[in-house]
């Protein structure tokens, strides 16, 4: 058989670790499809390219390495978008393969031809376009070398079928480094010193953990750095489960839904240090008046996420990994401080107040669900009063055990992205998290599931509404619920039945420990549906304009 | 982040990989951040496989160093100089095509040498005018003309090189 394109492609897949591909074939894609068959890539045939980019993404969050999808030009092309967007607000490692008509074609308006290029240039870090059979391979290397270095994200490779068929010569060995181009992190000892001792001077310091943590593993690092200067932490929604949620120091979520205790000394704190965030407004809310006594350090690899929406006295452009190893040994060993009491007081005041973390009885259920799991558990959660829920109460232990879609909040991510756990971590069990709204955006890969007989813990917590946007609803339109009602005609059960998964349904107001137990003894994979009442809301909440500190308990009227 | 405030013109020089998309790619920077492009021009340089691109845009420096940041992310830009408050010649060549009136000839002609302008080509009741200048002095000829009656302009935008001898090579 003569070497081909597609075999190029193959072979640094190969080369570059891949072991995995979700994707979708069409006509575009095959002599790619007819190859992969022979290689020692599995190829997951998914029920929706949407999902084959969540599920690459998801593979991705949980292993560290970069996730690849593949699907067909046109219609598969832009069906991958959403996931593309999604793994680039959460900075996700990942590179996408779209097929292309052949370049004779391009231009044209030929059958499933769509300018894939284009669409695509905003979300993400780079996409090419290959013309030439003897450029695939450095193209390919340049892809995978951009997706996971700097500050991680997507890249988009543009296949036309020609390229893919021509005949050609193996690729050589791979050179140095295939980028030109490669970071912008200067090491910078002054800045560091100023960092540290502006750290050890403080009297009230938060560490505030993004994301950027995850990406550049360096879990281990932040831990010693919270041990060390005994600093109290608290998280964005993707630096959750950073750190294990029981650790001592640990505040909690910020932002709009976070915890009440988190938000409060945020706005006390006289030193934050803030390492891998983009100070998004979910986490700021009213961006003035955040952290309103604190000189701010950030650490982040990315030049454009320092400084972004926030006035920054510190900044320091690097690989967290690489600049918390050169600052662990100028930071102090700290005692317990005054402030670290004063954070226990108002914690002990706060949970007198709001026993179950706001999150009312579909809070106590996710932890019993967490209860009755083994602990390698790995949970996904998608977007909405869920997402909150399973972020609050599950207790993230190990790093990458906790996947949800944070910047972009596409609902539809739980369910594919825990494909791509799955697959990734089989090792580990793995819950998937939806609302009733989100759950029916990808409904179609519990087809995949299986099919693949993948043993996927699949939880539909099912309000028979859009909760999150019904409680804005509530609050802020004076209660005029519109477009939020889902219904309740949907047997969730029986549609899984359908898909040949079995499940039960389980009310919260009542013992749902049955159902769980069934679910958690079950071999494969299994549908749990939870139903909840429409007003178990989320509190407290921070409304729209307002700043962190100024939570709502409750319904006003 | 839709700025209000535009106080200041900026003038930028990027040097770019001499590909296709590339343009567009730096375009959608200042699209996406409601920055718009007041002038623009791109040439190779004496590297075929880099373009320079000069652009002029009206903003606040601390936004044009956010823009500088975000175009030294993409993979095809190659070096980003904001050329604001630096010492630089700057140029932008004009045409003009300018109706002569009756009776209005003479006058005309004495405008045409005073500004220095070039005849490039000429009928009986219309003349085709080169200009070559800074930026502002071009605009003001052009206001001048516009007393005649001009009937078509084109304009190159600014292109500009830094006034010292540049450091390494392209």
């Amino acid at each position: 058989m003569d070497t081909i394109g597609a075999d190029i492609i193959i072979q640094i897949l190969r080369e570059e670790g891949v072991d995995v591909i979700f994707g979708y074939p069409g006509a575009n894609t095959l002599p790619l499809h007819d190859r992969l068959t022979s290689s020692q890539i599995r190829h997951y045939l998914m029920r929706h390219e949407q999902a084959a980019a969540h599920a690459a993404d998801g593979y991705a969050r949980a292993t560290g390495k970069v996730g690849v999808c593949l699907a067909t030009s046109g219609p598969g092309a832009t069906n991958l978008v959403t996931g593309i967007a999604t793994a680039y607000m959460d900075s996700t490692p990942m590179v996408a393969l779209t097929a292309q008509v052949s370049t004779s074609l391009l231009g044209q308006d030929a059958f499933q031809e769509t300018d894939i290029i284009g669409i695509t240039m905003p979300i993400t870090k780079h996409s090419y376009q290959v013309h030439d059979v003897n450029d695939v391979a450095q193209t390919l290397r340049q892809a995978f070398e951009l997706a996971k270095t700097g500050r991680p994200g997507p890249v988009l490779v543009d296949l036309p079928r020609d390229i893919l068929a021509a005949k050609c010569e193996q690729a050589e060995e791979k050179s140095e480094s295939a980028l030109k181009k490669n970071g912008n992190a200067v090491e910078d000892p002054e800045q560091l010193e100023k960092i540290a001792k502006a750290l050890n001077q403080s009297e009230r310091p938060i560490l505030i953990i993004g994301g950027g943590v995850k990406l550049s593993n360096a879990f281990h690092l932040i831990r010693e750095l919270i041990a060390k200067a005994k600093i109290p932490f608290v998280t964005t929604m993707m630096g959750v489960g950073s750190v294990d949620s029981a650790n001592g120091y640990n505040l909690g979520l910020i932002g709009t839904h976070g915890n009440e205790l988190a938000n409060k000394m945020v706005h006390q704190c006289d030193f934050m240090l803030a390492v891998g965030t983009r100070f998004s407004d979910r986490s700021t809310a009213q961006i003035e008046e955040f952290a309103p006594l604190a000189k701010i350090a950030q650490i982040d690899i990315d030049p454009t996420s320092i400084g972004k929406s926030i006035k920054i006295n510190i900044p320091y452009v690097g690989d967290i990994h690489d600049t918390l190893t050169a600052l662990l040994p100028l930071i102090d060993e700290k005692e317990k401080s005054e402030w670290l009491q004063r954070i226990d007081m108002e914690r002990d005041v706060i949970e007198q107040k709001l026993d179950d973390s706001g999150c009312g009885q579909a809070g106590n259920f996710i932890r019993l669900v967490q209860e009755a799991m083994p602990r390698e558990t790995t949970v996904t959660a998608d977007v909405g009063l869920n997402q909150i829920w399973t972020i609050r109460t599950w207790k993230a232990r190990g790093p990458r055990s906790l996947i949800t879609s944070g910047g972009m909040g596409t609902m539809g991510f739980s369910l594919p992205a825990s494909i791509g756990v799955k697959v990734g971590a089989p090792e580990r069990a793995v819950v998937s998290i939806s609302g009733d709204g989100g759950f029916f955006m990808n409904i179609q890969e519990l087809a995949t599931i299986g099919y693949y007989n993948l043993p996927i813990k699949i939880i539909v917590i099912n309000n028979g509404h859009l909760g999150m946007i019904r409680q804005i609803q509530h609050h802020f339109y004076n209660g005029r619920f519109n477009t939020t009602d889902l219904g309740r005609n949907v047997d969730f059960v029986a549609v899984a039945r359908g898909f040949g998964i079995p499940g039960c349904r389980v009310n919260v107001e009542e013992d749902p420990r049955a159902g769980i137990e069934a679910m958690a003894n079950s071999e494969g994979p299994f549908l749990l549906e939870a139903v909840v009442d429409p007003e178990n809301y989320v509190y407290p909440i921070i409304p729209p304009g307002c700043s962190n500190i100024e939570m709502m308990y409750e319904r006003l009227d | 982040m839709f700025r209000k405030v535009r106080e200041q013109e900026q003038t930028i020089s990027i040097l770019v990989n001499n590909q296709p998309g590339v343009l567009s790619r730096v375009g959608g920077v200042f699209g996406r951040h409601g920055y718009n492009i007041k002038s623009l021009c791109v040439a190779e340089t004496t590297n075929p496989e880099v373009s320079r691109i000069t652009l002029t845009s009206e903003s606040d420096p601390d936004f044009t160093e956010k823009i500088k940041k975000q175009l030294e992310k993409l993979v095809d830009v190659i070096a980003v100089s904001d050329l604001s408050g630096q010492a630089y010649i700057q140029r932008e060549l004009m045409l003009i095509g300018v109706t002569v009136k009756e009776g209005m000839h003479s006058e005309l002609l004495r405008a045409i040498e005073m500004f220095g302008c070039k005849i490039v080509t000429m009928t009986p009741d219309y003349f085709i005018l080169e200009i070559t200048g800074l930026q502002d002095e071009t605009a003001a000829v052009l206001k001048y003309f516009q007393s005649f009656g001009v009937e078509e302009i084109n304009r190159t935008g600014s292109i500009v090189v830094q006034r010292n001898r540049p450091q390494g090579k392209i």
